[in-house]
């Protein structure tokens, strides 16, 4: 056999293994998701919508599905928030203080989830140490019950996906030649106005990667909110994965995780929709 | 429009001094160029001129005021950059309105304003392109007109057309010139190269090492320059050292030099030792008997409308010169040099 083209030779690896651990798995899990519930095996014989059918007409999978994707774009904007004064900071250092600023950012990342997490019980129990900060500065009179809490789960998500917002936005923080923010400034701009302008608008490339990454990684978080959201709030992740080993209901879970993933990818094309014209204008 | 002095500007950087006492004036309508090599201070100048940098010492006035304190975005002077600086997510005639649109103008005035101005830097047209789908030159002229729409009190350029290749170097070369002059504004033009220097100023500051050498017109700054390195970077340029120098009167020395004597000007007050600057076109072939040198032709190259001469002195010191193409030159061939006295000039021994 000969190739026409031997460079697909050294693809062919990568291909193998999309195809073997990504594309086989989800084709079998869509299928899955058509399946009658088995009896003594994971499905039945027969397809059916029934399991979609149930998701759609029950408004607490809605509820749930809602609040997965409302969480994740609130852990992406309060990220942004937080990253891209970071951003900015790395983007202006040089030498010894761009690698120290590198390894800090990325310190999120160096620890296990489960440590992470279980970090985040201890810091956030009821006389942990930061209800003993808090009441030690007066600002509070008793103990807040952070853990198990909504607000809890987006703080660890936040923290954990800042250095997927910081790096890209940084990249393209450092490739806004410097001369631009001069002409402005000579054309009658105030910092303000070359940051609203000029900055912001040439930095997108960087913060459309940020928003996309972190977006998906939330949604698609299960450790985190397993663990801080504990038994009250749910989200899709936990929630497939209650239905894949507690109860055992593979069609049913699947299909819950199809419609997740068709959510989150409906999102992350209307936010590209949204800022296309942006993006267009302002890569470089 | 404006007068602009700049009064023993200094400006240091750590260990490095990069302005070292710089002064110049710009009277109103004048072009002024900073001409040097890299590293002499004329872009530090340019800045603290714009109020990108801050200046360590020194003055800098405008119709007399003090412009030190003011930051760069009231300052009011429009800049031209070399990498023409154009915002790259904005439409031409978006990138010539920002400033207006700052200063919170009506729309139509805006609209009518950016049109004018691309109309008179012929850019009619483009107004909707972004940045990246025009030409380098199209892209400058864009610069050129963002700054102008501003009608600003002082136009600052700089090194605007180095990006440029050679032909629309000369085209928007012109075109500043005319518009600086149409329009009145007081410029400042940051060059290395001479014939831009020379071809567009009013007044040209050669610089050095954080210094003015000289500040003067094209004309003085080519044919009386002060010291070496002013001759040197302003055009081709001989020089022999004199034997001896005899002033009298203002100016006016009698030399000797490479075995001759020669009565002629030179810079005021030179004591020390001097060295003659010849031109090459100061310089015509003769027979060796009628030249006021004599030498030997080392090496001669056609160039098509010149001939290209080198001319050993016997006294060691070499002469370039033009000749006329059609002149039978041929290295070893003893010949004359007559020279044009009134474009001789006597400067001293300056050690770089």
């Amino acid at each position: 056999m000969t190739l026409r083209n031997p460079k697909l030779l050294l693809a062919i690896p990568a291909i193998a293994l999309i195809f073997v651990f990504m594309i086989l798995p989800i084709t079998n899990m869509v299928e899955m998701s058509f399946r009658t519930p088995g009896e003594s095996a994971p499905f039945g014989d027969d397809f059916t919508m029934m399991h979609y059918d149930r998701i759609l007409s029950d408004g607490y999978y809605w509820a749930v599905l809602g609040r997965s994707l409302l969480t994740a774009g609130v852990v992406a904007v309060l990220c942004l928030m937080v990253s891209y004064p970071i951003a900015w900071h790395m983007s202006k250092a040089t030498g010894m203080k761009a690698v120290f600023l590198y390894a800090c950012i990325a310190s999120p990342l160096m620890t296990g989830v489960l440590v992470r997490n279980f970090g985040w019980m201890i810091a956030a129990a009821l006389n942990g140490p930061l209800n003993e900060v808090l009441l030690g500065l007066g600002i509070i009179e008793r103990p807040l019950r952070l853990l198990f809490t909504q607000g809890l789960v987006i703080l660890a998500l936040v923290h954990v996906f800042v250095p997927f917002m910081v790096l890209p936005i940084n990249n393209a923080l450092r490739n806004i030649s410097p001369t631009l923010v001069e002409a402005s400034s000579s054309m009658g701009a105030s910092r303000r106005e070359v940051f609203r302008d000029i900055i912001l608008p040439l930095s997108f490339p960087g913060i459309y990667p940020g928003m996309i990454l972190v977006y998906v990684l939330a949604v698609a978080a299960y450790v985190t909110p397993a663990l801080l959201g504990g038994q009250m709030v749910s989200y899709m992740p936990t929630l497939i994965i209650g239905e894949l080993t507690g109860t055992f209901q593979w069609p049913f879970g699947s299909a819950l995780a199809i419609v997740l993933s068709l959510s989150s990818i409906l999102v992350v094309v209307l936010f590209t929709a949204l800022t296309s014209r942006l993006m267009e204008r302002s890569k470089a | 429009m404006a007068t602009v002095e700049v009064r023993d500007l200094r400006k240091r950087y750590q260990d490095f001094l990069a302005l070292d006492g710089v002064s110049l004036k710009a009277e109103s309508g004048q072009l002024v160029t900073l001409l040097g090599p890299s590293g002499c201070g004329k872009s530090t100048t340019l800045r603290c001129l714009a109020g990108f940098l801050e200046a360590n010492g020194g003055e800098i006035t405008v119709d007399g005021e003090s412009i030190l304190g003011t930051p760069a975005n009231r300052r009011g002077f429009g800049v031209v950059f070399q990498n023409y600086a154009l915002f790259p997510h904005m439409t031409v005639a978006e990138n010539i309105g920002y400033g207006l649109k700052i200063q919170k103008l009506p729309k139509p005035e805006i609209t009518t304003r950016v049109h004018d101005a691309m109309k008179l830097v012929r850019l009619d047209g483009l107004g909707d392109r972004l940045p990246r789908a025009i030409s380098g030159g199209q892209q400058q002229r864009v610069a050129l007109a963002r700054a102008l729409v501003l009608k600003p009190k002082l136009l600052l350029l700089d090194e605007p057309l180095a990006n440029l290749d050679a032909r629309l170097r000369d085209e928007v070369r012109w075109l500043i010139r005319d518009l600086q002059q149409q329009s009145g504004i007081t410029a400042f033009y940051v060059t290395h190269d001479q014939s831009e220097a020379m071809a567009m100023s009013d007044m040209v500051a050669v610089m050095k090492a954080g210094r003015v050498a000289q500040f003067a017109t094209p004309r003085e700054i080519y044919q009386k320059p002060v010291e070496r390195y002013v001759a040197d970077f302003t055009g081709e340029a001989n020089f022999i050292p004199c034997q001896s120098v005899t002033p009298h009167g203002e100016g006016r020395y009698t030399i000797s030099a490479a075995g001759v004597t020669l009565e002629l000007a030179g810079v005021p007050g030179i004591t020390g030792p001097a060295e003659l600057l010849l031109r090459p076109e100061a310089l015509s072939l003769t027979t060796p008997e009628a030249g006021t040198f004599r030498g030997t032709v080392t090496k001669s190259a056609f160039l098509g409308a010149a001939l290209h001469c080198e001319i050993t002195l016997n006294d060691g010191s070499v002469l370039k010169l033009a000749a006329e193409p059609n002149h039978h030159v041929v290295a070893g061939k003893e010949v004359g040099i007559a020279i044009d006295h009134t474009h001789a000039w006597l400067m001293p021994e300056v050690t770089p």
